[in-house]
């Protein structure tokens, strides 16, 4: 078997469930979408070497996400905890499938490593920008059962 | 001449002559000799015991276990026996004189050799539906308990399969049990019960069914030839209370709060149920409770003059220890508990070190939260050190926690006043006067002008605890300073927080003369504060902990409380709002409910009569007279009961104002409630029957009588008795009216909802547990019989929602072929109210895997959808998403599949909802269906 790229991995703790606030209870209030929401989208993505979350990893972080509701926007960065992770498309492939299932299909989502972070950045972020091959990808059913395993927990 | 028992007229023969039993000797032997068959001797029989007149009956249902009785153990064969077995059976839904002899009877033929063991399945299946336990006599009630021991001893596997419902009868049948010799039979059962029968989801209701009874307080009669001792009762009832784990976290809190009770048998008692625990719970059980054992068993241990308590704690104490020592795990709390405590010496260097470190911590720049927490930790480690009596040690270092404390308490936000005052409280003992003033500046400043509910309460608290340590300072400066009552200030908000301030400290035997006075002069002078002051007085004598029944009982001989505030009512009934005589009434009422019965009956003396004579004329007086009757202890009884009881029921139907309604419904119901069982119950509700039955069925008065229904039945339900089906039956008969099947719904509401004045053992009324379950299974047999028409469908599922909203989902389980019908329709409907209770259901049967969901996704999973954008309530829209969420973890994947491809798509608008917490759930849902049969998903089908 293959043994993990990133053996020991720093972990860092988890943090608190979003409070649920007086207008989120408002009935008649509409709650527009945030860093945090998209945020907590993704932060139990399990990272697939490690019984991890990415947000224990800190791969995917509050501030490391972009949104923009009137343009239908949304930006995420992750950073791999190590430059060379051979993981990293597979990680960002199961943020965008995350992302995919569970935005509204206004969104228009785009997945990409944090600048300076990885070796082979711009070829990371190039595969995930190609849509066809992420639809390609997604008719793999290996790939499938990997990315479907990580996004399990959420 | 052939004997009488070879003629059919043996028949004729017991109904007349009642020495027909001295021949029994002959008969068995007859019988056993072979001269005779049984069956010839029973049919012989059937002219009395199938009789139309009930009296008769019972003579024969006598004679035949009598009969029973004599004939040997072993002489009856199988089939004789299963013969008779069912025919018993069939006479418990005779009527309740036949009973007694049915169950005498039927605990002898359990005792007979060939019986077998499946009959008492049928039998216990119809005893716990027919028969009211606690309504028998005590000889009686001890045949069903000897019956379910003897049932157990023959065959203890089978009693097992019976399951939860034998469970659930014996609970309902212990439920109230007062005899002591019945109670010492059940406890001496018990433990043999619990170490053998499951449970299942019972096992609160069977605590609390066992714990009520402890601590044991009883004394026997002094002529009792054969007197129960209590102590008997109690090393008896131990066993119990620790007989299965699951009662672990219930039985270490009972026993802690009695640990610190003032009763010196209470913690005994407890002391011997800690030692006695041990041999049960795992050591994991104790660990949340090790801090507050240990300071209670040291208080115990170090006791000067009390031996026999101080060896119980130490009994207790080794006990425990060797429970903990025989767990595995080296648990750090254990070690922790051990060493922290382990020594006066070690907690001196522990707090004189830690005290000063956490004080500089303070001060250092740390977050809020920091400081809060070490705010809460000094204050423990005072406790710590209190425990250990060492305060004295380290006085120098205690000394600095109070101007801490004042650092905190000067800050301007709320969690550090309030984390502030809270530890002032603790550490009240090392507060020096020279600091009362500072404090008592900024809690009368915040007690005038702060509007935060928390914030108010807790420098209430503050003063209080300055008061009682400085009782002068506190009178000086806050009594007669700051707060005078004589120099109130016109500002009507302020004035309110003084008074509640005052009518607090007032609970203080230094302060009550001196405020309470003042306070009834201001009610008695008709003073326009008058209502401020009520308002005020009532918030803090219905706080039982602040007022305990003895401080109520002194203020309303030394001042005469009641009759003050019946004084200002009178004076304000016609002209006052009616929010300010409520206060009176509920002060009064509460008042009345401290007073031991003797003072209730002089109250009664001193007023009833002139309050009735004005009620006679004027229903608007009446509350008045329900406040002083609604809180009467059970054993409070005179003449007068009947009349009030006339007057409330005519009140209750013919008036027009609503509040005077409900008071009088409540009124009659408490009456129903608190009646003492036999003959003064029968004659109240004999009259309140014949009074109702000669009402004119006048329409305009049909939902007066649904509502004072409801009360009667929850009344008569929280009181254990059966007869409150008649009053269900009423109200079910009006849901398939389409004009009052709206009262009847709020009618089922108020049966299963609690209300806070009422029917409350506050208020001294019984209360049965279990009571739900009761009524959802008789809600259950009768709605069938009364089936709704299409108009009054809605309220009609709506009344099953109440119903089953209040339930315990566990019982459910029985009736989901019933309920499942119900809760699919109830998907269609347009009441937010009944959609959250079905779903709520549903999603419980989901969970349970139910298999009779999956048969109706057809109809159900459109509903869902529909419902998951209901623009009425996000409460259903998210309670629908959860739960086509926990359906697609609960089901296989066969029964799933052919619904994914239409949930993904349906389920995208609600991505996109308006509310976050209704798109939160829909990505639960959505990326779950997402998982449906696709590689990785991991479900074990």
């Amino acid at each position: 078997m293959k043994v993990a790229d990133n053996v020991n991995p720093n972990v860092y703790e988890k943090g608190s469930l979003r409070e649920v606030t007086k207008s989120d209870l408002d009935e008649e209030l509409k709650d527009d979408f945030d860093q945090r929401e998209i945020f907590d989208i993704i932060r139990n993505i399990s990272d697939p070497e490690h019984p991890l979350t990415l947000e224990e990893l800190r791969v995917v972080e509050e501030s490391n996400v972009i949104i923009d509701n009137e343009n239908n926007l949304v930006h995420v960065y992750f950073t791999p905890t190590i430059p060379h992770c051979s993981m990293a498309t597979l990680i960002g492939l199961s943020i965008r499938v995350q992302l995919l299932r569970a935005l509204p299909s206004r969104f228009k989502v785009t997945v990409e490593v944090t600048e300076g972070t990885h070796v082979s950045e711009h070829a990371v972020n190039k595969q995930l920008a190609d849509k066809e091959r992420i639809a390609a990808a997604l008719e793999n059913n290996n790939l499938v059962q990997i990315i479907n395993q990580c996004v399990r927990s959420v | 001449m052939e004997p009488i028992w070879f003629k059919e007229v043996l028949a004729d023969e017991i109904i007349k002559n009642d020495d027909i039993i001295n021949e029994m000797q002959s008969i068995v032997t007859d019988i056993v000799c072979g001269h005779i068959d049984i069956t010839r001797i029973v049919e012989n029989m059937a002219g009395v015991l199938t009789h139309k007149d009930s009296e008769n009956r019972e003579k024969g249902m006598r004679f035949f276990t009598n009969l029973l009785k004599k004939i040997p153990q072993d002489f009856l064969t199988v089939s004789q026996i299963n013969f008779i077995s069912k025919f018993y059976i069939d006479r418990l839904k005779d009527n309740h004189r036949v009973i007694p002899a049915v169950l005498d009877g039927y605990l002898t033929i359990v005792g007979m050799k060939h019986f077998h063991i499946s009959l008492c399945g049928e039998y216990f299946t119809v005893l716990f539906r027919e028969i009211a336990c606690q309504s028998q006599l005590r000889q009686d009630r001890l045949n069903i308990y000897l019956t379910m021991q003897n049932t157990m001893d023959k065959d203890i596997e089978y009693m097992k399969s019976l399951g939860p419902d034998f469970v659930f009868g014996l609970i309902s049948a212990m439920d109230g049990e007062r005899d002591p010799r019945n109670l010492l039979f059940l406890f001496n059962f018990l433990p043999k019960f619990l170490a053998n029968i499951p449970l299942g989801h019972l096992v609160d209701e069977m605590f609390e069914v066992i714990s009520c009874y402890y601590p044991i307080d009883f004394h026997p009669s002094p002529d009792d030839p054969a007197a129960v001792s209590r102590d008997d009762l109690a090393l008896a009832l131990c066993p119990c209370l620790c007989g299965v784990q699951e009662f672990g976290e219930q039985c270490l809190v009972l026993l802690i709060e009695k640990l610190d009770s003032s009763l010196r048998v209470a913690k005994l008692d407890s002391l011997r149920l800690l030692a006695e625990s041990c041999k049960k719970f795992k050591p994991e059980t104790y660990i949340p409770f090790l801090k507050a054992l240990w300071s209670s068993l040291y208080r115990e241990i170090s006791h000067k003059t009390d031996e026999e308590l101080k060896l119980a704690a130490h009994e207790a104490l080794s006990a425990l220890i060797s429970n903990m020592a025989a767990s595995h795990n080296t648990d750090q709390s254990f070690e922790n508990f051990v060493k922290a405590n382990s020594s006066k010496e070690s907690c001196v260097i522990v707090t004189k070190t830690m005290i000063p470190a956490i004080i500089s911590y303070y001060e250092f720049k740390t977050s809020a939260k920091l400081q809060v927490a070490s705010l809460e930790f000094i204050g423990e480690l005072y406790d710590l050190a209190k425990c250990w009596d060492v305060v004295n040690d380290i006085d120098k270092q205690a000394n600095e926690i109070i101007p801490l404390c004042l650092t905190a308490v000067s800050e301007p936000t709320k969690e550090h006043q309030m984390a502030g005052f809270k530890a002032l409280i603790r550490t009240i003992d090392v507060l020096k006067p020279d600091l009362v003033l500072p404090f008592v500046e900024i809690l009368i400043h915040i007690v005038q002008h702060s509007d935060d509910h928390d914030i108010l309460l807790v420098s209430v608290e503050t003063t209080n605890a300055i008061a009682k340590k400085y009782p002068e300072l506190i009178m000086d400066l806050v009594v007669k300073g700051k707060c005078n009552i004589e120099e109130m200030v016109d500002n009507k908000s302020i004035l309110q927080k003084r008074l509640n301030l005052l009518s607090n400290l007032a609970s203080i035997d230094d302060f009550t003369r001196v405020i309470i006075e003042e306070m009834l002069k201001i009610i008695t002078v008709d003073d326009k504060n008058a209502y401020n002051v009520i308002k005020a007085l009532n918030g803090s004598i219905s706080n039982t902990s602040l007022y305990t029944e003895e401080k109520v009982t002194q203020i309303e001989s030394d001042h005469g409380l009641i009759d003050s505030i019946l004084t200002w009512l009178l004076k304000e009934i016609k002209s006052g709002s009616k929010e300010s005589l409520v206060h009176g009434y509920t002060l009064i009422s509460n008042t009345m409910c401290s007073l031991p019965s003797e003072k209730q009956k002089a109250v009664l003396e001193r007023h009833s009569s002139k309050i009735m004579e004005k009620c006679q004329n004027e229903d608007i007086y009446y509350p008045l007279l329900e406040c002083l009757y609604r809180s009467l202890q059970q054993n409070v009884y005179d003449s007068s009961y009947e009349h009030i009881m006339t007057l409330s029921i005519k009140i209750a139907i013919n008036n027009d104002n609503e509040f005077i309604k409900t008071r009088a419904c409540c009124l009659v119901a408490h009456f129903l409630n608190k009646a003492e069982f036999g003959q003064t119950f029968e004659l109240l509700y004999e009259s309140l029957k014949s009074y109702l039955s000669s009402c004119t069925k006048d329409e305009n008065i049909c939902l007066s009588l649904i509502q004072l229904f409801g009360w009667i039945a929850k009344a008569l339900i929280l009181r254990g008795s059966d007869l409150f089906i008649f009053w269900l039956q009423k109200i079910l008969i009006t849901l398939s009216n389409p004009e009052c099947c709206q009262q009847g719904a709020e009618a089922i509401r108020l049966i299963v909802s609690d209300q806070p004045d009422c029917l409350n053992p506050r208020q001294h009324c019984r209360t049965s547990l279990l009571y739900r379950q009761r009524i959802f299974q008789s809600f259950a047999k009768l709605s069938e019989k009364f089936g709704p028409i299409s108009e009054t469908k809605e309220t009609y599922l709506l009344c099953w929602a109440y119903v089953l909203e209040k339930a315990p989902k566990s019982v459910l389980n029985n009736e989901v072929g019933k309920i499942l019908p119900l809760v699919v329709d109830s998907l269609d409907s347009d009441n937010k109210d009944l959609l959250v209770v079905m779903i709520d259901v549903l999603i419980y049967f989901v969970v349970a895997k139910n298999i009779l969901v999956a048969q109706s996704f057809q109809t159900i999973l459109p509903r869902l959808v529909k419902l998951s954008e209901y623009m009425k309530s996000m409460d259903v829209r998210i309670k629908s998403l959860q739960c086509l969420y926990e359906i697609a973890n609960s089901y296989k994947t066969a029964l799933l599949l052919p619904y994914k491809t239409d949930l993904l798509f349906d389920l995208a608008p609600s991505l996109d909802d308006k509310k976050r917490l209704v798109r939160n759930m829909a990505v639960r849902a959505r990326t779950r269906w997402y998982l449906v049969g696709a590689p990785g998903e991991e479900k074990d089908d």
